[in-house]
């Protein structure tokens, strides 16, 4: 709001176009919620679907329902969380790091994550009470554990990008070896069940799953609210944001530990699905520029749609069979994101 | 000069004694299922075995494993457990057999293979392909390699593995006679059911591998998916999955399958698996085949309804008694055309005529009897 009355008047369209875009993408993750929820394998009518959406005491049909409520609205819900999650992690792991490469996968947490869920597969273990929430916890688990290594070195060796970038490299190559391993020490059959993990599946949607991971998006995002200056600060580098207040080390603390929140609470249930993470940002950051107050939401909407948008791919590709969103959102978002940097004129980093 | 004339003659006396010891040995030419020919002892009986070790009991008989040096043990012991198990109890010789590693896993160690000098390897042809060169340098350390094939899950491979295999163990008319009966039971299970009237069941098979909270692999063309087709069912995995893979739940339940097959396996630390096999309960295998009755939208199911949910022995397809599991799939969709076949039975009677063991355990069930 300041900004705007303060601006110029090419500033104040500029902001206005912000806006627009903003919603405009918002509206088109809409569209594709909607859409997503509309296809599947089962050819059902658009009626009938919207029907048994809007009222499923009064739906004729009950397979209609239970393919509705228990089957795509769990998934597409679930892809909306994590695509959301992971661009709100990966806006925010480039913004504490300075570094357009950066992504919520950069530091280890997904390989960590994935190393979790292999070795519990791998030996068939499970936790009492909650069985069927062992892979998840593990992943958890392993991903917090990545975590803490990070922030260990960083906190001995000075919290800079720098530090936290090399120790997140070493941390990512090392729970990348153990998921070999134990890759290499799997039967075949349980092989397969472990690359089906790592590869990332909306099969794996609860509504469970949407509760949890849900809670933890909103939880993060809430967090992140009090801090969204001081970010937009941080991105023009350390000693300016310090020079207007901001205590970089603290801050880069507590969003590393909100971004590694939010990607393992979008991993843990359904896979490592990459890239979202990295791109999502960029494609909000070239549409609406640096000012967190509206790149959050909008790396959570890009984030949205390109999960929603694989979903939807991956379901024209080969109806019937399931191949791992995982694998559809790079085929999905490199040609989106080549496309923008084709016809880009702004410089964006 | 001398000592020229004496290295020639030592050289062509070398050479005359191997002609005459591989004469008195003697070879037989082979033809395997890829279509190569191999010059194999005739009297092997220093065999690497790579897989296919029930079969090579069938057709080898009682004191097959007599000829065995070496085989890949963790394609056994790890892959069918229970199976292991109930073949140690009767011949504990199998434990003290050179364990190669496995392939697929990377293991195989082409040193210990030759050192346990073989003059004679059968492995199977996802080996044979994973091995890739390694087979070129057991060739050149003089160890014939001959390739059986019964993943292809067809008559004619099954047959030329039988047969194959006959003629390297000596066992040429037993190999016949199983692949005969084979060839003679796959035969009948095709006659009935064109001879059977109504329309191809539709049918939903589902590796019982992860438990009911996730849908596991489905296949589509071969295994499963092809016993299904021989069967007289209609796959609803085909054109879906190429190989295996799982499929949509909404579009199992939209496919609204006559008859569902779990396929269950002895896996060790499954909590939730379907587990069936050797000295493995009914009651165990249907108490964890309930779950999945209670899949979102599986009670509206036409399967479910009706009572058609069953349960196979993973390990059952691509072996010489694989046909045992085609007449139970096809009594399942054709139960008037097979009314006077027992699967089970004909399955037991394998066991006892070519077997060292009988099959005591759970292979082949339905959920609610």
């Amino acid at each position: 709001m300041t900004m705007t009355t303060h601006g110029a008047p090419t500033r104040l369209s500029f902001a206005t176009r912000r806006f627009m875009w903003l919603g405009a993408s918002t509206g088109l993750l809409g569209l594709a919620i909607l859409a997503d929820i509309l296809i599947g394998p089962a050819f059902l009518n658009v009626f009938d679907v919207l029907g048994a959406l809007v009222n499923p005491s009064g739906a004729s049909d009950p397979m209609v329902v239970t393919i509705v409520h228990a089957i795509r609205l769990p998934m597409t819900l679930m892809a909306l969380i994590v695509g959301a999650s992971l661009g709100v992690a990966g806006v925010q792991m480039q913004t504490i790091l300075g570094n357009p490469l950066a992504s919520p996968y950069t530091l280890g947490f997904s390989a960590a994550a994935g190393f979790g869920a292999a070795l519990t597969i791998l030996f068939g273990l499970q936790l009492p009470l909650i069985p069927q929430m062992t892979v998840p916890v593990a992943a958890f688990a392993a991903a917090s554990m990545a975590c803490l290594m990070v922030y260990g070195l960083a906190h001995i060796r000075g919290v800079t990008a720098e530090v936290m970038v090399l120790a997140g490299i070493a941390t990512l190559f090392l729970f990348q070896s153990l998921q070999s391993l134990v890759q290499y020490l799997a039967a075949p059959e349980v092989l397969q069940e472990i690359v089906f993990w790592l590869f990332g599946s909306m099969l794996k949607a609860t509504w469970f799953s949407v509760w949890i991971s849900g809670t933890v998006l909103l939880v993060c995002l809430a967090l992140l609210i009090p801090d969204m200056w001081k970010l937009t600060a941080l991105r023009l580098g350390d000693e300016r944001a310090a020079s207007l207040g901001v205590n970089v080390p603290r801050l880069r603390r507590r969003v590393f530990f909100i971004v590694s929140l939010l990607t393992a609470g979008a991993v843990a249930f359904v896979g490592t699905i990459g890239f979202v993470g990295l791109v999502a940002p960029h494609l909000a950051r070239m549409l609406v520029g640096e000012d967190q107050r509206i790149l959050i939401p909008a790396s959570a909407v890009f984030g949205g749609l390109l999960m929603v948008g694989a979903s939807i791919a991956s379901k024209l590709l080969s109806p019937g069979a399931v191949v791992p969103v995982g694998i559809v959102t790079a085929l999905v978002g490199v040609p989106f994101l080549f496309a923008l940097i084709l016809t880009g004129k702004r410089r964006h980093w | 000069m001398h000592s020229n004339f004496f290295a020639g003659l030592a050289a062509c006396a070398v050479s005359l004694t191997m002609t005459v010891s591989s004469a008195l040995a003697g070879t037989i030419t082979v033809t395997d299922t890829l279509d190569r020919t191999v010059e194999v002892p005739d009297d092997a009986n220093r065999i690497l075995l790579g897989f296919y070790f029930e079969d090579f009991y069938a057709i080898g008989g009682v004191d097959a494993y007599d000829k065995v040096v070496a085989i890949s043990r963790p394609a056994w012991e790890g892959w069918r457990n229970s199976q292991w198990k109930a073949y140690v109890a009767v011949n504990p010789e199998l434990e003290s057999l050179v364990d190669i590693g496995e392939v697929d896993a990377g293991t195989f160690a082409i040193e210990v293979a030759i050192a346990s000098k073989p003059d004679v390897a059968i492995l199977a042809a996802w080996q044979y392909r994973a091995l890739g060169d390694v087979v070129g340098k057991l060739e050149a350390a003089g160890i014939p390699v001959v390739v059986a094939d019964y993943n292809a899950q067809t008559v004619e491979k099954h047959v030329a593995s039988t047969l194959l295999i006959g003629e390297i163990v000596g066992q040429k008319d037993r190999a016949k006679e199983l692949a005969d009966s084979y060839a003679a039971a796959v035969a009948d299970v095709e006659a009935r059911i064109a001879k059977a009237s109504g329309d191809k069941p539709v049918v939903y098979v589902e590796l019982g591998n992860k438990g009911a909270d996730e849908y596991g692999n489905s296949y589509g063309n071969g295994m499963w998916g092809g016993v299904i087709e021989l069967a007289g069912g209609t796959n609803i995995a085909a054109g879906k999955v190429e190989n295996w893979g799982p499929l949509n739940p909404e579009y199992v339940i939209a496919s609204n399958p006559d008859a569902v097959f779990l396929a269950g396996s002895d896996w060790v630390s499954k909590p939730k698996a379907v587990l069936m096999g050797f000295g493995v309960d009914a009651e165990v295998t249907r108490g964890r085949m309930q779950p999945y009755m209670k899949r979102a939208g599986w009670a509206g199911m036409k399967a479910v309804q009706n009572g058609q949910v069953h349960a196979v022995y993973h390990g059952g397809a691509r072996t010489l008694y694989d046909f045992a599991f085609l007449q139970y799939i096809a009594k399942v969709l054709y139960p008037e055309a097979f009314a006077d076949v027992d699967p089970m039975a004909n399955l037991m009677a394998h066991y006892a005529k070519y077997m060292p063991i009988s099959p005591e355990g759970t292979f082949m069930i339905k959920l609610a009897d």
